[in-house]
C-alpha cells in the first residue's frame, strides 16, 4: 500500500517550491519548459498507477492522453461545445476507453499484457492517422484555452496557465493517492503481489484492474487536455507508441510505484533533454545509456536509490525519537 | 479489377513477400523469447543495422558480399550484447528487459545517425534479380520472388534443424521446459547464446534484403519492430509455427485490407490483434501447452 514517508514530503515540499519558484522568476522559454514538465507530470501518475501499484506495464497511456486531446479538440472545434463541457466530456471518454482496454488486457500478464495494450495504442493512433475527420497527419488546430476571466485570470499568460497546470497536477496527485488508499487500490496490490490468493479469496480481480485503468485514464485525459490547450495544436505524434514508452522510461527512471519518484523524473528527463539538446542532437543516445544503466543497477530509479540509502535511516531516527518520551512514562509509572 | 484472376496472383505474391521478410525477422526474436523469456525489443534495431551495413558493403564489393557479410556483422553486434547486457538482464522480468531494450533502441539509433549520417541510403539490387519474371500470368520484379523464395528456404532449413536434429531437439526441450533440459545434461546456456546469435543474424539478414525495396534510414528499425511483436503475439511464443502463422497472417491482413478496404488497412490487423488476445492471451500456436 502506499505511504507518506518524511522523505516523500520532503521530496514533494521541494518540487512544490521549485515549481513556484520558476513559476515566478522564469522567462518565456522556461515556462515552456516547466509546463512540460508538469503535463508529463500527470502522464507518468497515471502510468504508475498501474505499473508500479498494479503490475499493468501498459504501453497505450500516451495514447489515451492523445485521446482525450483530440476527444477535446474535436468536441471544442468540430461540435463547438465550450471548453469546460468539452474537456468533461474528453476525459469522460478517455476513462472509458481505458477501462475498456483494461478490462479486455486484464486477462493477459507480463509481455501478452504488453503487447495488448500496444495493440490498443496503436490501433487509436492509426485510427486517428488516417481519419480525414481529424485532420489525418497535419493534425488539428484552433483550440481555446479555458476561460477564467470570471475569476479575473488569463490562461493566454503562460504564467497563469504554469500556475493552473500545477493546482491540477496537485489535484491529480491527491487523486491518485486517495485511490491507493481506498479499499480498490489496496485490493489492487493485493492482485499484483498475488493474483490466485486474490482470486482465491473471492475478490473479482479483472474488475480491479479495469477500474484503476478507468481510473488512470481520467488523469491521463486530464493530461490530454491540458496538452492540446499548452500546444494549441495536436497530431496523430501524440498518440505513438513512442510516447508511452517514453512515459514508462520516465517512471522508471524515477522510481517505479513510488508516485514521487516519476515526478522527479518527470523533471530530471525534460531538463535532461533540453540541455542535452542544446549540446548534441545524439541526445537519444544519453538518455539510452542512462537508462541502461538505472536498471541495471537494479536501484528502483533515482528516487528509489534516494530512499533506500536515506529514507530507513530517516525513519528509523524519527520513530526513535517519538518512542523515547514514551518508555520515560512507562519508567516513572513502574 | 478484383474479378481479375491476375489481380488475386499479383496481391498473393505482395502478402507472400511480406510476411517472407517479417518471418525473417520474427524468427529470431520468438526463439530468443521462447527459449530465454528474453523481450528483445532492439531487434528491429539491429535489422535496421543489417541494413546499413549491407548498403555500405554493397557499394564496395557488390550485392552478394554485403548479403553475407550484413548477417555476419550483425551476429557480431549480437555477441558483443550479450555478453554485455543480454546475459545480465536474463532472469530479470519482463519489464527491465523491455527498460534495457528500449535504451539500447534509443542508442543503436543515435549510434548509426553518428556513424551513416541522417540522410537515407540506398542499396541496388544485383543484376540477375533486377528484371522482372512472368509467373502465373503476371509479370512480378525477381528480387521480390527472390525475398519469398529466401524466406521460404530459410523456414524449411530451421524446420529441419528444429525438428530432425540433435540441436533442434535441444532448443525444442529448452523451449518446453529449460530446467527439466538442463537437468537432462544439455548446456542451455550455451544453446541461449547460439540462438541467440542465429536470431541476430537473421535479423541483419532481413536488413539487407529490405534494403534495395525500402530506403535505409535510422528510423526503419522502429518501424518494422511494431509489425514484429505482432507477429510473434499472433503466432504464440517460441514456435516455428505460430511465425509462420502469424507472419503469414499479418502479411495476408495488411496487403489485402490495403487495397480492399483502405479505409479501415490500419486499424484491422490491431484490431485482429486485439481479438487473437482476447479469445487465445498466449496467441495461436504457443510453443508451451
Amino acid at each position: 500500500m502506499f505511504r507518506h514517508t518524511p522523505l516523500r514530503y520532503a521530496v514533494l515540499a521541494i518540487l512544490a517550491v521549485a515549481a513556484l519558484v520558476q513559476t515566478f522568476t522564469a522567462g518565456y522559454f522556461g515556462l515552456e519548459i516547466l509546463i512540460e514538465i508538469l503535463i508529463l507530470c500527470l502522464l507518468v501518475l497515471a502510468l504508475d498507477l498501474v505499473a508500479g501499484f498494479g503490475g499493468m506495464v501498459s504501453l497505450c497511456h500516451g495514447a489515451l492522453m492523445g485521446v482525450g486531446a483530440y476527444a477535446f479538440v474535436a468536441l471544442g472545434t468540430l461540435a463547438g461545445l465550450d471548453p469546460w463541457l468539452a474537456a468533461l466530456a474528453a476525459v469522460a471518454i478517455t476513462a472509458a476507453m481505458a477501462w475498456v482496454i483494461g478490462a479486455i488486457c486484464a486477462r493477459s500478464h507480463g509481455i501478452y499484457f504488453i503487447m495488448a495494450t500496444l495493440a490498443f495504442g496503436q490501433m487509436a493512433y492509426s485510427y486517428v492517422f488516417e481519419s480525414p475527420l481529424f485532420g489525418g497527419d497535419d493534425g488539428m488546430g484552433g483550440i481555446d484555452r479555458f476561460d477564467l476571466g470570471a475569476i479575473g485570470l488569463d490562461l493566454n499568460d503562460s504564467r497563469t496557465f504554469a500556475l493552473f497546470c500545477l493546482a491540477v497536477v496537485v489535484l491529480a496527485y491527491l487523486f491518485s493517492v486517495a485511490i491507493l488508499r481506498s479499499g480498490l487500490g489496496r485490493s489492487l496490490s493485493g492482485v499484483m503481489h498475488n493474483e490466485k490468493r486474490m482470486k482465491a479469496l473471492g475478490l473479482n480481480t479483472w474488475r480491479i484492474k479495469a477500474d484503476v485503468f478507468g481510473l488512470s485514464g481520467i488523469i491521463a485525459g486530464v493530461a490530454g487536455v491540458l496538452a492540446a490547450q499548452h500546444i494549441m495544436f495536436i497530431s496523430p505524434g501524440l498518440l505513438n507508441w513512442t510516447v508511452s514508452g517514453e512515459a514508462l522510461v520516465v517512471v522508471i527512471l524515477g522510481g517505479l510505484g513510488t508516485l514521487v519518484g516519476p515526478l522527479v523524473g518527470a523533471a530530471a528527463f525534460v531538463v535532461m533533454k533540453h540541455e542535452l539538446g542544446e549540446i548534441t542532437t545524439y541526445w537519444h543516445l544519453v538518455v539510452g545509456v542512462i537508462l541502461i544503466a538505472v536498471v541495471m543497477s537494479r536501484a528502483n530509479g533515482i528516487f528509489g536509490w534516494v530512499e533506500a540509502r536515506w529514507g530507513a535511516a530517516i525513519e528509523r531516527r524519527l520513530t526513535d525519537a517519538t518512542r523515547s518520551p514514551a518508555k520515560k512514562e512507562v519508567s516513572t509509572d513502574a | 479489377m478484383t474479378q481479375d484472376l491476375s489481380f488475386w496472383t499479383l496481391q498473393t505474391l505482395n502478402a507472400l513477400q511480406l510476411s517472407m521478410l517479417l518471418f525473417l525477422l520474427s524468427i529470431g526474436l520468438t526463439v530468443i523469447f521462447g527459449l530465454m523469456h528474453f523481450v528483445n525489443l532492439a531487434h528491429g534495431a539491429l535489422y535496421a543495422l543489417g541494413a546499413y551495413i549491407a548498403a555500405s558493403i554493397a557499394g564496395v564489393a557488390g550485392f552478394w558480399v554485403a548479403i553475407i557479410a550484413a548477417p555476419v556483422g550483425v551476429a557480431l553486434v549480437g555477441v558483443v550484447l550479450y555478453g554485455g547486457l543480454i546475459q545480465r538482464m536474463r532472469k530479470s522480468g519482463p519489464m527491465a528487459q523491455v527498460l534495457v531494450t528500449f535504451g539500447l533502441i534509443f542508442a543503436l539509433l543515435d549510434l548509426t545517425r553518428i556513424f551513416w549520417g541522417d540522410l537515407a541510403l540506398a542499396m541496388s539490387m544485383p543484376q540477375v534479380l533486377s528484371g522482372q519474371v512472368d509467373l502465373l500470368g503476371v509479370s512480378y520484379p525477381a528480387y521480390r520472388l527472390f525475398i519469398i523464395l529466401l524466406g521460404g528456404a530459410i523456414f524449411v532449413a530451421l524446420a529441419l534443424v528444429l525438428s530432425r536434429t540433435q540441436i533442434g531437439a535441444m532448443i525444442r526441450a529448452g523451449v518446453d521446459n529449460d530446467a527439466m533440459a538442463a537437468c537432462l545434461g544439455i548446456n542451455v546456456e550455451r544453446l541461449f547464446f547460439v540462438v541467440f546469435c542465429v536470431g541476430c543474424a537473421l535479423a541483419g539478414l532481413a536488413g539487407a534484403v529490405a534494403a534495395p525495396l525500402l530506403s535505409v534510414t535510422p528510423g526503419m528499425g522502429l518501424q518494422i519492430l511494431i509489425p514484429t511483436l505482432i507477429v510473434i503475439v499472433i503466432g504464440g511464443l517460441g514456435s516455428l509455427k505460430g511465425a509462420v502463422a502469424g507472419s503469414l497472417i499479418y502479411g495476408f491482413v495488411q496487403t489485402f485490407g490495403a487495397v480492399l478496404a483502405p479505409q479501415l488497412a490500419s486499424v484491422l490487423i490491431y484490431a485482429l490483434l486485439a481479438a487473437v488476445l482476447v479469445i487465445k492471451p498466449v496467441g495461436l500456436f504457443p510453443a508451451k501447452g
